[in-house]
């Protein structure tokens, strides 16, 4: 349709490299003021020999000569040796005198005729003429036929590149013709040179073209399991829970004994527990010692040793804060949470590790039942955004009756992660709680850390590596 | 949890009923088992610790004849009137109680055999503590001549079950692959026997029986023996296994009794299997006050049969309640609920929300802890998590202070407990080291302190600044930064000490109390830790800043 002008050119008009107006030309193509075109352009130009061969003649031209003078040679190699050509040139050249019949091989030697001289002499004129034409190179749209032939023989070398072209668009046309256009200062970056020297009057401000991407800049990032434990404290505190601290290293007593475990317990085997090295023997109330003792040995029946409730372990779970917590305040009507660190020995994989966070809690009152456990269950996996949840009979050495919840997992299926109960009398009596039911849970937070925060190796959960810490994306449910 | 394996043609002869795969899976969740898997005949799952009864095909076959109506529930035991005798004469003081019962008219087949040694050894590796405690042997009655003796001797020989040729005791510790695991289990010179009246030895407890008296398929009466230290554990892993067997006459077979004669003077049970089991009275008010849930007296013995209870008799607001001897799961009224509350389906017990009737509130500590998470990742820190457990040398390698170890790691890397957060975040810099320039990373958590009698968890903080541009500066600048964010006096003075650099480590007070330090990590801990870069780090005791400034304020 309209005239093409290349890229190049255009910038060189206005004085800048093509590639400085390269995102002004996409957002006038956007604009639909003007088209681009990339266009594929051939440059063939005259290579050393070639141009060699214009000035010294061509290797045709040459060796007709010799033969014009000596007309015979003993043998191909003779003539070879005397034109002093290479042997490409001379293989084409001697081709190309015996096409036409100048020359003739007989029994050997070669013998010169005089037929054809015309047609050859008329050939190296075309030949000398498409070099001359060349010049020294010609950019083409499209490769002449002859190209091939020349470039074969070495005369001519053959590039591509593309440009770009741009052509006005009707618009453009019409809104220049009907003077819509008129030619203004263009400012990308405002300064404050530009602000005080009043630049910014008639300047065109810029427009962004928002479809061009930009890089990223992640933030320094608070870890992003810290921030989904401490949404679940907001969640737990929610619905009327404080937060309750206690020790890592514990005695037995509190982990295992007044939670009503017998001291032959598989649970505290050193396949299952982290004892403490050395020496040390805890100490604990006194009260509590004795009425321990005396529940095992009323209801289990053998002869429960102190020193074995004495030895220091590294907390199994969080339910010793729990009984802690109740020895403490006794009776009345409470609901204490606490998540922080448990150890079980274990090797780290995927699904295992010797160290995870436990979400411990108790409702303590007078009426409190089964079914408000079950209640708190359903509400805190809503608040969670886990969905429904279903309840299976499990069992716990220190509650009765004891539940097992389940949530439904996009993966895994029906997965349990609410395990709790009612704790048992003998439990309550060990801390000297009277006339008051406990609802307790504990909850292992890691797993449905793992379906909140998408991750799938629970080491990742406690990762230390800042390129994974700063890319991992905040999930909804901790934003809701 | 014992994982047990069942026939389901087996289980459908116990039950005395065909059950379909699903009514089985159904009825296993309220037994709290876990089906781990069904192929053919064949039926996986892992039994709940509490119901040692339902560790084999006899006790699930019984439990399901109940469950579904096949049979009510019976409120003795069925036993027959005449008794046997086992004769305690100086038993081994390390393990000085033995009792047996005797089950008479069963059969038996490969199967049953099958699963009654799947029972001996589930108790074994579980309640009899791989038979330190209790040790189960089972024996063909009509082979041997009662009355049985447990003793103790010096050395002895039998032909061991398995075996072909007649060992010595001492050689059964050393050539068996049983007397090798179980050998510290017993004394030299004090060896425990049983052996009939004849002298014929039955078993060299808790290590093997022997081959002659084994129970086959021919076998129609059953001798069952528990020795050991516990007297009671015993008796409810006899009064299991007795169960179990019974099962096997297929409701004609009787227990028979025997009396203890001698023994040690404080034996419990002169006559065993010790059969009562227990009585219980539930109450509606009692169900409802644990469950929230208010059933009829009508419909607790309904309730209650299908678990498993022989109900005795009606009482005003509720029921009395037999226990069967093999249910040693319930010590009180909260397990017969519980089961109650099975019985009637958990997911179709009311719930109910408790509204909140207190206010809630974070920890003091967690509070200062989210306020120090803003002010670092303000100061463009990223924050990185890490172990309470780490390898002891790192933490020897950054502190001269004590520290907890664990006397049972899995790995030396996670065997000890740190005792400062230093430690941690400079494994943190070394994970990060290899692939960025800067490295700025703090981490806020717990570390232990180890006391006379216990241990103390600390709330600790420890940044580190890693790369060519930092100096003890910017340590500093942090500390400064934090100190004046909090609105607290700052002050430093010099610090020599690991791991830092003479000169270039500062002790840091807020409002004169010390909380932390500050410095530029040696080069010889850096080229330790396997670091090439300078580190910049610093630690603050975030319990301390709470206590002695935040809350005497």
């Amino acid at each position: 349709m309209g005239r093409r002008a290349e890229a190049s050119r255009l910038a060189e008009a206005v004085g800048r490299r093509q590639s400085d107006i390269m995102r002004d030309l996409v957002e006038l193509e956007s604009k639909n003021l003007v088209k681009v075109f990339r266009v594929k352009i051939w440059h063939v130009c005259l290579s050393p020999d070639g141009r060699r061969y214009l000035k010294e003649g061509l290797p045709e031209e040459r060796l007709l000569k010799i033969v014009e003078a000596q007309k015979e040679f003993p043998s191909v190699k003779e003539l070879a040796k005397a034109c002093g050509l290479s042997r490409n040139e001379f293989a084409a050249a001697f081709g190309r005198l015996r096409k036409y019949g100048v020359v003739k091989v007989v029994s050997g030697k070669v013998i010169y005729s005089g037929d054809g001289v015309e047609k050859l002499l008329s050939d190296i004129r075309r030949t000398r003429e498409l070099l001359e034409n060349i010049s020294e190179c010609i950019h083409v749209r499209e490769l002449p036929e002859w190209v091939a032939e020349l470039k074969r023989r070495g005369m001519i070398e053959v590039a591509e590149s593309r440009v770009i072209e741009v052509e006005a668009t009707e618009t453009l046309r019409e809104l220049l013709e009907a003077g819509r256009i008129s030619e203004a200062p263009l400012i990308t970056r405002i300064t404050s040179e530009v602000i005080v020297s009043g630049k910014w009057k008639g300047a065109v401000l810029k427009e962004f073209d928002l479809s061009i991407d930009v890089p990223v800049k992640y933030p320094s990032r608070k870890h992003p399991y810290v921030e989904f434990l401490n949404h679940v404290r907001e969640v737990v505190e929610s619905m009327g829970f404080v937060e309750a601290k206690g020790p890592h290293v514990e005695t037995a007593l509190w982990n295992f004994d007044v939670l009503f475990v017998p001291q032959y317990h598989p649970a505290r085997r050193e396949s299952d527990v982290y004892f403490v090295a050395g020496e040390t023997v805890g100490v604990a109330p006194s009260d509590v010692l004795e009425r321990t003792r005396e529940v095992h040995e009323r209801v289990w029946k053998y002869r429960w040793d102190p020193r074995e409730a004495l030895k220091l372990v590294l907390r199994t779970h969080t339910t010793p804060v729990s009984m802690r917590t109740i020895y403490s305040r006794k009776e009345g009507e409470y609901r204490v949470y606490s998540l922080d660190r448990v150890f079980r020995p274990d090797t780290p994989d995927p699904t295992h590790l010797m160290e995870f966070h436990q979400l411990e809690g108790i409702i303590v009152g007078k009426h409190v039942t089964f079914k408000h456990l079950l209640g708190f269950f359903k509400e805190f996996a809503k608040r969670l955004g886990l969905g429904e949840v279903r309840f299976r009979p499990a069992y716990f050495p220190f509650t009765e009756p004891s539940v097992e919840g389940y949530i439904k997992h996009p993966r895994l299926g029906w997965i349990e992660v609410f395990p709790g109960g009612m704790f048992r009398p003998e439990v309550l009596y060990a801390v000297g709680l009277k006339d008051h039911n406990v609802a307790a849970w504990g909850i292992g937070i890691d797993r449905i850390a793992m379906m909140v925060l998408n991750i799938n190796d629970i080491r990742d959960l406690y990762t230390n590596d800042v390129d994974i810490i700063k890319s991992t994306p905040l999930p909804r449910e901790v934003m809701r | 949890m014992p994982i047990v394996e069942v026939s389901f043609t087996d289980l459908q002869r116990l039950a005395r009923r065909s059950i379909n795969s699903e009514d089985l899976l159904k009825a296993l969740e309220l037994m709290k088992g876990e089906v781990e898997e069904v192929s053919g005949d064949s039926i996986v799952f892992e039994a709940s610790h509490d119901r040692p009864d339902l560790f084999s095909a006899e006790g699930l076959g019984r439990a399901l004849r109940y469950l579904l109506g096949v049979e009510e529930p019976l409120s003795t035991s069925p036993v027959s009137e005449d008794t046997a005798e086992l004769r305690v004469v100086n038993p081994p003081r390390y393990r000085p109680y033995a009792y047996i019962s005797i089950v008479k008219g069963v059969e038996l087949d490969d199967e049953a055999i099958r699963q009654l040694f799947q029972l001996q050894e589930k108790l074994h590796a579980t309640y009899c503590r791989d038979r330190a405690l209790v040790s189960i042997g089972l024996y063909d009655l009509d082979k041997v001549k009662p009355p049985i003796i447990y003793t103790s001797v010096s050395d002895g020989r039998y032909v061991p079950l398995g075996y072909s040729e007649e060992m010595s005791l001492k050689e059964i510790l050393e050539k068996t692959e049983k007397g090798v695991k179980y050998a510290h289990l017993v004394k030299e010179g004090e060896y425990p026997l049983l052996t009939d009246s004849e002298g014929q030895v039955l078993s060299f407890p808790p290590i093997l029986n022997a081959e002659w008296n084994k129970v086959t398929p021919e076998t129609k009466n059953v001798i069952i023996d528990v020795t050991g230290t516990e007297p009671h554990l015993m008796m409810r892993v006899l009064n299991i296994v007795t169960h179990a067997v019974l099962e096997r006459g297929y409701g004609k077979a009787l227990i028979m009794k025997a009396k203890v004669i001698g023994g040690v003077p404080d034996n419990p049970y002169p006559t065993t299997p010790h059969l009562e089991g227990k009585l219980f009275s539930v109450h509606v008010e009692d169900v409802e006050s644990l469950l929230g849930l208010r059933v009829s007296t009508e419909d607790i013995p309904v309730l209650l049969k299908r678990m498993g209870y022989a109900v005795t008799s009606i009482i005003s607001d509720g029921v009395k309640v037999w226990v069967p001897p093999y249910r040693v799961d319930v010590h009180g009224v909260v397990d017969i609920i519980e089961d109650l509350a099975i019985s009637y389906g958990y997911n179709e017990l009311p719930t109910e929300t408790l509204p909140p009737t207190h206010f809630s509130g974070r920890s003091s500590i967690e509070r200062l802890t989210r306020t120090i998470r803003d002010i670092m990742v303000g100061l463009g820190f990223n924050e990185v998590v890490n172990f309470m457990l780490i390898d002891p040398d790192i933490l020897k390698l950054v502190t001269d202070e004590p520290f907890v170890t664990v006397a049972n790691p899995k790995m030396k890397t996670y065997s000890a407990l740190r005792n400062c957060m230093l430690a941690s975040i400079l494994i943190a810099g070394k994970v990060n080291s290899e692939k960025m320039g800067e490295v700025e990373v703090f981490e806020v958590g717990d570390y232990v302190i180890p006391k006379q009698h216990d241990a103390e968890s600390v709330r600790g903080m420890a940044f580190l600044l890693m790369g060519d541009k930092y100096t003890l500066t910017d340590g500093l600048v942090t500390a400064k930064s934090v100190a004046l964010t909090l609105g607290l006096k700052y002050r430093f003075e010099p610090y020599e000490g690991k791991p830092y650099i003479r000169g270039r480590a500062a002790k840091v007070f807020l409002n004169d109390v010390e909380v932390g330090r500050v410095g530029e990590v040696h080069p010889e801990v850096l080229v330790e830790l396997g670091l090439t870069k300078p580190v910049v780090a610093g630690e603050f005791n975030l319990t301390k800043i709470l206590r002695e400034i935040i809350e005497r304020k």
